[in-house]
């Protein structure tokens, strides 16, 4: 949304617009450039002929002008608008100074038109117009964003929504885009240069004498020595949670500062559906409206059996639709908490404009431990935070879902130990899919990846032929990330025929979260739901957890896999995915 | 045709000539002049082998005892990519009365070889108010276990002259901000060089405790003691020149990088 | 000398040191305004079980070419017509159909051009039979091409 505040918009009864108003009639029959010149900047687009324009645009965050990346003149990007079936045509103008791209996270479309410089096409140089043009055969909520060096941290993010055809599985009354976001006023190049220099330059949540102390008054001196030894043998710190924090970033709702305190406006009693999608560079959110549980209703773009959460972890490139229903005529406060909890974004969903709920503190910051480390698991039992309410009356198989148990790491993952690109090897990864990881409070639902069942069974009852092994793998020193201890430039492509079933698994060697995401490609999550597993455009795994996944190769062409924390593409933790 | 339709029409064919336009190749520079593409049209999606460059100074300090001052650098400045790196070293303490003591200056190819340590070899040059010694280096830099930062190098000159030097420093936070770095330097030579009043053995030592305020991670001023020592022959030669042996000083200085 | 300078530096850091300490805090939100209202995309309408589309499913083109054995070679080929040619980068653009071996609708896109394809006879307008094969670098590049017949 643009820095200025709009009035509120009258709400699209949604038959209308699946039929298409007049207006839009008559308006497309002029060509798409002159009609661009005509509208006024619009938050949401909608039609099958789309033209955006990247350019820089000013802004003003918390009071502080900038000048961000943005879309017709835009943070973010305006909403696209699409209807599942329909041709579309988005003609792409790049007027900045360096060459640009718009990626369609999650939509799948013909591999030209993929948008990633280098894999798909040469990228859009300045002042070029490329003209995107596929099928949509999808529904849900997706987003786009540039693939071009570091413009998607500065601004060129934006959602797409998918009406479906059939319409929707869930009733609702009002619809809102809550598109999280991180800013920062220093440069995407002084932020990796910072890194290279000071891994922890953003980390402001280290342990210190004093955190030595109160540990010790907890735990007792000895075990607090050797704790703070056992670390420091390896060099790493149980602080390291986002390399890149509040302490730089402001973090947005709609590109709205806090303060701002973006606002969606519902009558008590409706149900609103919020489409949260994780548009950051950076940044793992913990969100919670909070006095209301949510209902997850599709993640990443893709129907789920109902689930009802308190909070939810949403890792960077993530969607999650949920379904709230506030019966109070009062104010509630949105609360989007950086995993670190360096920083918040912040909205309300309020009866009317101007009304704000109490901001709640923030929740105590995670720690690593020996498990993240792939350690194996030190905690038998049930975990605060694990949502089996919701689970009675189905059938979960957990023939796939082990629990506790780790594997001992394979010769080829002892090899890589030593090497400049990496620091650490799991010696016991876990498969812990049912547990939604550190930071919450006891007592709160949170969703977990083996919440997530799809409502129908998957298109491919193929078991897979064989499996590709991919070690998720850093040095935090360095600043270096990759595969297998390589990075991108290091390494070949993953081939793969058409018509493959197989099976990635991934093991996370690191002590950070990879959310990671196959272009073109559904990745169907193994999660015990067995042919209801979910399909997920992006899977963030857990440091020190391995998980497995099934993909069917069913679309030709180059296809980007990579590491969607912004920072960690870019230096090394990228490779390409090439179906023949 | 009433003017209203003309214009539309008009601008309608306008903007239709425009766009057809657009979808034409357009008139190109040549490949290399466009950021981000490599000559010969290949474009890459990700760039993980860029050059980054720091300059950074540990210390930047007055030293301070009774009357007597004295101002001290050591810098590290590194231009490179994640495996190689081009790597200068400076130090140097300039004496109130003017002249230039300890100069030590290194230039050095640095390599990556394991997860935290960097081998680096190449060029020393002592140039200081004495006279001017040239050594080949050969050593490591990096993390150890613990989180001590070290440097360890040794040294070769033509001479057949053999020396060494051990630079070991350790951060304990006190606040997020407030940071005590106890740090030392150690040097040892093969031979007496008597021109730069330096004897064999282990020559001299300056260690320091240092506390720090972040201001900003780049900017930290600080104030903390320091200890320069010399030892045995080195030692001899200062107490002959009527200078101290083993000096503690108050110090006030910036640590800062970019 | 030096120790005076050093003691003027010094004393200078500490009023700096002291103002860039001060939090300079979030400027609150001017409190008379409006605050940015989200935009609502309205109702979910009448909702549906037996809901159409792929979501979950395969790239509709190629559901029945699942069980098909792979081609074994790299060259997809497609008919279309000829937009535009630029001979100085050899490139043409194209408008052509679906070509379902790489699971492409129709499109219209510039294509490189083999170098060993003479372009002088391929003019705008053209009707024209081609193969295509992915270059190392992602891109798609015409091998061959031949003309249907006389141009529109």
């Amino acid at each position: 949304m643009s820095a200025r505040p709009i009035s509120p918009l009258p709400t699209l009864c949604r038959r209308r617009f699946m039929q298409g108003t007049a207006a839009a009639g008559a308006l497309s029959l002029l060509p798409w450039r002159l009609r661009h010149a005509l509208a006024a900047p619009a938050p949401v687009l909608s039609g099958t002929e789309f033209a955006l324009a990247i350019e820089p645009v000013a802004v003003t965050i918390n009071g502080h002008a900038a000048m961000a990346t943005g879309v017709n003149g835009q943070l973010p990007a305006p909403i696209l608008r699409w209807r599942e079936g329909d041709t579309l045509t988005l003609a792409v103008t790049n007027r900045l100074s360096e060459p640009s791209s718009i990626h369609w996270h999650g939509v799948r479309t013909p591999s030209p038109m993929d948008g990633v410089p280098g894999l798909s096409f040469r990228g859009i140089a300045p002042g070029e117009t490329f003209v995107y043009r596929f099928p949509v055969h999808q529904s849900g909520t997706y987003w786009y964003h540039s693939h071009s060096m570091f413009q998607e941290q500065t601004g060129l993010y934006g959602a797409i929504v998918i009406e479906p055809k059939g319409g929707y599985a869930q009733a609702f009354d009002r619809d809102y885009v809550v598109l999280l976001s991180d800013w920062s006023f220093e440069t995407p190049e002084t932020i990796v240069s910072n890194l290279k220099f000071q891994s922890d330059y953003y980390n402001y949540g280290q342990r210190t004498l004093g955190s030595f102390i109160e540990d010790a008054e907890k735990k007792g001196l000895a075990a607090t020595v050797a704790d703070r030894l056992e670390w420091g043998k390896m060099r790493m710190s149980p602080t390291d949670i986002l390399d890149v924090s509040g302490a730089t970033y402001t973090y947005l709702i709609n590109g709205q500062a806090p303060a701002a305190n973006w606002t969606a406006l519902f009558r008590p009693g409706e149900r609103v559906r919020l489409r949260f999608i994780n548009g950051s560079s950076m940044s793992i959110f913990d969100v919670r409206v909070d006095g209301l549980p949510m209902i997850v209703v599709q993640a990443d773009g893709n129907d789920v059996q109902p689930v009802t959460v308190d909070a939810f972890r949403i890792s960077v490139a993530e969607t999650y639709d949920v379904i709230v229903q506030p019966k109070a005529d009062r104010a509630y406060t949105l609360f989007v908490q950086a995993e670190d909890r360096s920083g918040y974004a912040r909205g309300t969903l309020a009866p009317r404009p101007g009304m704000a709920a109490a901001i709640p503190s923030m929740d105590p910051r995670p720690m690593r431990s020996m498990a993240d480390m792939g350690m194996g698991s030190m905690q038998q039992g049930s975990m605060p935070g694990m949502n089996h309410g919701s689970m009675s009356g189905m059938q979960m198989d957990h023939g796939s879902m082990s629990g506790m148990s780790g594997m001992e790491a394979s010769p080829e993952a002892r090899k890589l130990q030593g090497s400049v690109g990496v620091d650490n090897v799991a010696m016991m990864p876990t498969e812990r899919l049912n547990k939604a990881g550190e930071g919450f409070p006891p007592g709160r639902r949170v969703l977990t990846y083996a919440d997530l069942r799809a409502l129908k069974p998957g298109n491919d009852p193929r078991p897979p032929t064989h499996e590709i092994t991919l070690h998720l793998t850093g040095n935090m020193e360095r600043f270096i990330w990759g595969f297998d201890g390589k990075k991108f430039s290091e390494a070949g492509p993953i081939e793969l025929k058409r018509g493959d079933r197989v099976r990635f698994v991934l093991i996370n060697d690191t002590m950070m979260e990879h959310p990671i995401h196959l272009h073109g490609l559904w990745s169907e999550l193994e999660n015990g739901h067995g042919e209801f597993r979910p399909y997920k455009h992006t899977i963030n795994v857990k440091p020190g957890e391995k998980l497995t996944y099934l993909v069917t190769a069913d679309a030709p062409g180059r296809w980007a896999y990579h590491c969607h924390l912004l920072y960690h593409m870019e230096t090394g933790m990228f490779r390409e995915v090439h179906v023949a | 045709m009433s003017i209203a339709r003309i214009l539309t029409l008009a601008a309608a064919l306008a903007a239709l000539g425009t766009e057809a336009a657009a979808q034409t190749p357009a008139a190109t520079d040549p490949p290399a002049a466009i950021p981000g593409m490599l000559p010969g049209g290949a474009v890459q999606p990700v760039h993980d082998q860029e050059i980054f460059a720091h300059l950074f100074f540990n210390e930047l300090e007055g030293r301070f005892i009774g009357s007597n001052s004295e101002f001290r650098w050591e810098g590290q400045g590194w231009l490179g990519t994640d495996y190689d790196k081009l790597w200068i070293k400076s130090e140097g303490t300039l004496q109130g009365n003017g002249t230039l003591d300890d100069g030590q200056h290194q230039f050095l190819y640095s390599r990556a070889i394991t997860t935290y340590f960097d081998l680096q070899g190449g060029l020393r040059s002592d140039i200081d108010s004495r006279p001017t010694r040239n050594w080949g280096a050969l050593g490591i830099q990096g993390l150890a276990p613990y989180f001590f930062d070290l440097e360890l190098t040794g040294y070769a000159s033509g001479e057949g002259h053999l020396a060494a030097k051990l630079e070991a420093s350790y951060d304990l936070l006190l606040t997020q901000q407030l940071i005590l770095q106890p740090q030392v330097e150690l040097n040892v030579y093969s031979k007496a060089d008597p021109a730069r009043m330096v004897g064999a053995g282990f020559s001299d030592i300056d260690t320091g405790l240092r506390l720090r305020y972040e201001i900003d991670r780049k900017f930290a001023p600080y104030i903390g003691v320091v200890y320069e020592g010399k030892f045995g022959q080195t030692a001899n030669f200062a107490r002959r020149a009527g200078e101290s042996t083993g000096d503690v000083r108050f110090v006030l200085g910036i640590r800062t990088w970019f | 000398m030096i120790s005076d300078l050093y003691r003027l530096c010094a004393m200078s850091l500490m009023p700096i040191a002291l103002i860039a300490c001060t939090n300079s805090g979030i400027l609150a939100a001017d409190q008379g305004a409006t605050p940015p209202l989200g935009v609502d995309l309205g109702g979910s309408g009448p909702v549906s079980t037996a809901r159409a589309g792929e979501g979950n499913g395969p790239y509709p083109q190629l559901r029945s070419g699942m069980q098909m054995a792979h081609a074994g070679h790299n060259d997809a080929h497609g008919t279309g017509t000829v937009n535009s040619v630029d001979p100085a980068q050899h490139k043409i653009n194209l408008s052509h159909q679906p070509i379902s071996e790489l699971g492409w609708p129709a499109m219209t896109m510039d294509f490189s051009v083999a170098a060993a394809v003479d372009l002088k006879s391929i003019k705008p307008g053209t009707r024209v039979d081609f193969t295509i094969e992915q270059q190392t670098g992602g891109m798609y590049e015409i091998k061959t091409i031949t003309p249907l017949g006389g141009s529109r």
